[in-house]
């Protein structure tokens, strides 16, 4: 029985072909190898740098200190390192067996399910747990000066491991169930990336904190409920920082104290590490069993819901539909942004995003009415009288030229007060109990305060930009590469259909595909605008933005730049490159690396200490500063924005108005001469390439 | 008649290798020209140069007298191709994808609908109108692909193995669709290695090797031009052995060799009246029970013009 069970377990993994094959050959890869020593290069003058600056030192506390803050920085880049190449190994295995055909080999031999499953699964994360294992010496150094347990580099490497594993399984299932195509790949990369950076950006907001208890007041900590659902904040978890410790038990609330909620809360990194890999199984083992029969099904997993939802009749027929004047277009705008994941894309960033702005509207909307109040009726300026509003009673009070008022702690005016303001204290004059002499006011707390609006709405905008970005350029690359793959641009390229016409439909089709996404940070900003309006209407006197109104204008246009800047890129390299994950990989680098230097660019120019406006002009001409500036000026650190006066900022907004203007002109410029340069280029292009 | 696809000493080089060389073709209106060559004798890359798909190194093409690559965008609405690979269509039906190439070559509205009907009669393909294209079978493909052509109705249709991987049957209604499409007047250039299928729906054919044109002519001169002297197949219904003796005794006859249970003779090609072995072997007392000429086919002609290089 054991001698079987050795047997089955030998050739599972130790003597499983598919994994010896990989493992055979990638010790003969110069690449692997050249990537292997590249990295490990990288650590080692990394951990070199870092003991270079301790030279001289000898206190082993700051030694110890150091040897932490270097494994930290390190186990920082090794699991960015994973959490990049893990999606871009793994994600091959969704299209790649199904494109080369290999599977249906690999299951016409004896193997069985397991072993071609796990053999896949493990030959794919193979690199990253080569990769992984090769930089295990350099972890070794920072345990020489202390201050690195052995089970941080446990946990380090544990939760490095687990993301890989996970990824890969993940991979594996989508390929086994066949729910992948060609074009899934990007859409997985996307998901697993915006997953590591959503979930690590929304562990900052206060309403996900872990609260109660001894738990803020005993470590200071802003641990969050997310943390063990991230790599990234569960390894931050294990570093014994005081602002991000896990809690003890003892500080946990009662209600939280049971398990597995206290194992989540107060170890996240070993509830994230058990929980990958089990997870990782768990998706595994349906891949095993369903392996052959899912193989032999004559109907993918996403038709089979499809026909279950009843949202389609069949998955072979289907009523026929309007083909468009300009036909390439129309294949664009119908067959490629209608398919069903475009669908899902538009619809859900669009209830994501909506959803998301109307959250921040209502939360920043809500006011809390204090015990004690006025508003803008309660003073009587004729009969100088002042009402006080409270719940049950409205005591009124005469007042004299004398009345002392305090707005949050400032002095103001009667006639500036036009909303309603809580009531902290006043004072009746003792000679006459009907009067008072001091009246101190503060303004109502709001669900969230305005500059915690507007960076939720800053969040928002800047995600929603950037997935809109990335999405138009990942089409756009795709557009012309899928085509020469498949061979059908020869059936175009052979009809009389121009460059001209070709292009330009292509240009229609995207834009067709982009209106409809771009629609979604105009409406959250719409919406505020609108609110805003009503506030300043209503409200009057000092009155603050959340999002200045031009917005409205300039926004559309950032977006059109932006989507178009995408496209043309995309669709530049999908001209010149032959495959499409090149032109996708390539157009998408550059657009993420333009619009973020230039984000990082236009960022310094507003910090800088100037009072002029030409900063805010030059920051102009970066998408995401413009929308910085317009949602929360307050956080660009710019002088005027903090320190000047209405006025200053009035000639600050005109100037960012000309700015973007400008910017937008120059922008459509270089765009045009893009365009043009495809068009006239587009022949020789396409022909120099054809075989 | 006027020579609907000319070529003058194409030339295509892609680096070092030579893809086409000098090839010098003329093919006359009406004229279903068949293609033949091994894998890589360059058949595809001039099919795509007259598609306006490549330009040549040097030399020249013509389609209807307008040269490839000057006059490209008169040719193409003249042309009609179709590739070797059926390109992919995500999420179009039958009647979509055959609308969205007669938009490509400019028709539009009713005219269109009622070109899309009648060339969905034509293939036969109207009960699969509604079909998504990728989930119709290959034979299907292809007679979606010859359909696609036939929206803008070309003169001149440029055909890369059409019946390449397709069953019998479907070759069998390829063909037929061929034939009628060359009864319509259309000028032809099919590649295919199916060569008793070209024998039957070509007149005239082309055999290339390594980018060189070997053979260009009518069907019958090439049977004619591979046939190296006449061959008998003769059988009679007994002592076989003494009549082989009689026959290799007469000086008409070059060789004689037992073949399958018949004689198999080779006779002095100046020889024209072969009725002299019927008359000798009666003569002498044989009873014959067979006399037939060996048939020259394509297939023959084709191994003995080619070397079977492959590039």
């Amino acid at each position: 029985m054991i001698a079987v069970a050795r047997d089955i377990f030998w050739r599972l993994i130790p003597a499983n072909p598919i994994l010896l094959r990989i493992i055979a050959m990638a010790g003969k890869r110069r690449r692997d190898m050249v990537i292997r020593c590249a990295y490990l290069g990288l650590l080692c003058v990394w951990v070199v740098m870092w003991l270079l600056t301790l030279a001289g030192k000898s206190d082993l506390g700051e030694l110890a200190k150091a040897s932490a803050t270097i494994f930290q920085s390190i186990s920082y880049v090794q699991l960015l390192l994973v959490a990049l190449l893990a999606p871009v190994f793994t994600s091959g295995a969704i299209t790649q067996e199904g494109d080369a055909q290999t599977y249906d080999i690999l299951m016409a031999t004896p193997l069985s399910n397991a072993q071609i499953v796990l053999g896949s699964l493990l030959s794919r994360v193979y690199f990253i747990i080569a990769l992984l294992l090769s930089g295990v010496p350099v972890f070794a150094i920072t345990q020489i000066f202390g201050g690195v347990g052995q089970d941080n580099i446990l946990y380090s490497f544990g939760i490095a491991a687990g993301t890989a594993f996970l990824t890969g399984a993940i991979a594996m299932a989508l390929a086994t169930f066949r729910i992948g195509t060609r074009r899934t790949i990007f859409g997985f990369y996307l998901f697993i990336v915006m997953y590591m950076v959503g979930l690590v950006l929304l562990d900052r907001l206060p309403m996900l904190q872990v609260t109660g208890g001894a738990v803020a007041a005993a470590a200071d900590s802003h641990i969050s409920w997310l943390t063990g659902l991230n790599p990234f904040l569960a390894l931050q978890a294990t570093f014994g920082r005081a602002e991000y410790t896990p809690p003890l038990m003892s500080d946990l609330p009662e209600a939280l104290r049971y398990w597995p909620v206290s194992w989540y809360l107060t170890s996240p990194h070993t509830f994230y590490i058990t929980c990958t890999f089990a997870l990782g199984m768990a998706l595994t083992v349906p891949s095993v069993i369903f392996l052959r029969s899912a193989a032999q099904s004559s109907v993918t997993v996403r038709q089979w819901l499809l026909l279950k939802l009843r949202l389609v009749r069949s998955v072979t027929v289907r009523k026929p539909r309007t083909v468009w004047h300009n036909p390439i277009a129309w294949r664009e705008a119908k067959t490629k942004a209608s398919a069903a994941r475009m669908t899902w894309l538009r619809y859900g960033l669009l209830a994501a995003g909506l959803a998301g702005a109307i959250w921040t509207l209502v939360r920043f909307s809500t006011v809390a009415t204090p015990a004690q109040y006025i508003n803008r009726d309660a003073f009587n300026t004729d009969l100088r009288l002042v009402t006080i509003l409270s719940n049950d009673r409205a005591p009124v009070y005469k007042y004299t030229a004398g009345l002392t008022i305090q707005l949050d702690d400032k002095p103001v005016r009667i006639e500036r007060l036009t909303g309603r303001y809580g009531v902290k204290d006043y004072s009746v004059d003792p000679r006459d109990k009907q009067s008072i002499n001091t009246l101190k006011l503060f303004t109502m707390p709001r669900g969230l305060s305005l500059a915690d609006a507007q960076k939720y709405l800053l969040m928002l905008l800047l995600l929603e930009m950037a997935v809109v970005a990335i999405v138009i350029t990942n089409v756009a690359a795709s557009t012309v590469t899928r085509e020469k793959e498949d061979g059908s641009i020869d059936l175009l390229l052979s009809s009389p259909i121009t460059s001209r016409y070709y292009l330009w439909g292509k240009l229609r089709g995207l834009l067709a595909l982009a209106l409809p996404l771009n629609l979604v940070p105009i409406a959250s900003i719409f919406v505020f605008v609108v609110y805003d309006i009503y506030r300043w209407i209503t409200e009057g006197g000092e009155f603050q933005w959340v999002v200045f109104p031009e917005a409205i204008i300039l926004a559309p246009l950032i977006l059109m730049v932006l989507t178009a800047l995408g496209g043309v890129v995309g669709m530049q390299l999908s001209l010149r490159c032959r495959r499409t994950v090149t032109a996708v990989m390539v157009s998408v680098g550059i657009t993420v690396g333009v619009v973020g230097l230039m984000a990082l660019f236009g960022m310094a120019v507003l910090d800088s200490h100037s009072f002029s406006n030409i900063p805010l002009v030059v920051a102009s001409f970066s998408p995401a500063s413009v929308i910085w500036m317009l949602a929360a000026p307050l956080s660009t650190n710019n002088r005027i924005f903090l320190e000047g006066d209405a006025d200053a900022i009035v000639q600050a907004r005109v100037a960012i108005f000309i700015g973007s203007l400008i910017a937008t002109a120059v922008y459509a410029a270089v765009i045009w001469a893009v365009y043009k340069t495809m068009l006239k280029n587009f022949d020789m292009t396409i022909r120099r390439q054809a075989r | 008649m006027a020579a609907v696809i000319k070529t003058i000493n194409l030339t295509k080089r892609y680096g070092s290798l030579v893809a086409l060389s000098n090839l010098n073709l003329e093919i006359q209106e009406g004229d279903c020209f068949g293609f033949i060559g091994p894998n890589g004798a360059g058949k595809t890359t001039t099919i795509k140069i007259l598609a306006t798909l490549l330009q040549p190194t040097w030399g020249e093409a013509r389609i209807c007298d307008m040269v490839v690559g000057f006059q490209s965008r008169q040719i193409r609405p003249l042309i009609g191709y179709v590739p070797d690979s059926f390109g992919a269509y995500e999420d179009m039906v039958v009647q979509e994808y055959l609308e969205f190439f007669a938009a490509a070559y400019g028709i539009h509205g009713l005219h269109r609908t009622k070109i899309v009907n009648d060339v969905m009669e034509l293939t036969d393909m109207g009960h699969k109108r509604d079909a998504l294209v990728d989930a119709l079978s290959r034979g299907m493909k292809q007679r979606l692909s010859i359909a696609r052509v036939l929206v803008h109705d070309p003169k001149v249709l440029l055909l890369d193995e059409p019946a390449g991987n397709l069953d019998p049957r479907a070759r069998i209604e390829m063909r037929e669709l061929l034939k009628e499409l060359r009864r319509m007047g259309k000028t032809i250039l099919i590649s295919s290695h199916i060569l008793p299928e070209l024998a039957d729906l070509c007149n005239t054919v082309g055999i290339i090797e390594q980018g060189e044109l070997l053979y260009s002519g009518p069907v019958a001169e090439i049977l004619a031009r591979a046939r190296t002297g006449r061959v008998l197949h003769v059988s009679v219904s007994s002592n076989t052995q003494l009549a082989m003796t009689l026959l290799a005794a007469d000086p008409k006859i070059v060789t004689v060799t037992p073949h399958d249970g018949f004689i198999k003779i080779g006779v002095n090609e100046e020889v024209e009246d072969a009725s002299f072995v019927a008359e000798l072997l009666v003569k002498n007392g044989f009873r014959l029970t067979m006399l037939k000429e060996e048939e020259v086919n394509l297939e023959t002609a084709f191994m003995r013009l080619t070397k079977g290089i492959v590039q």
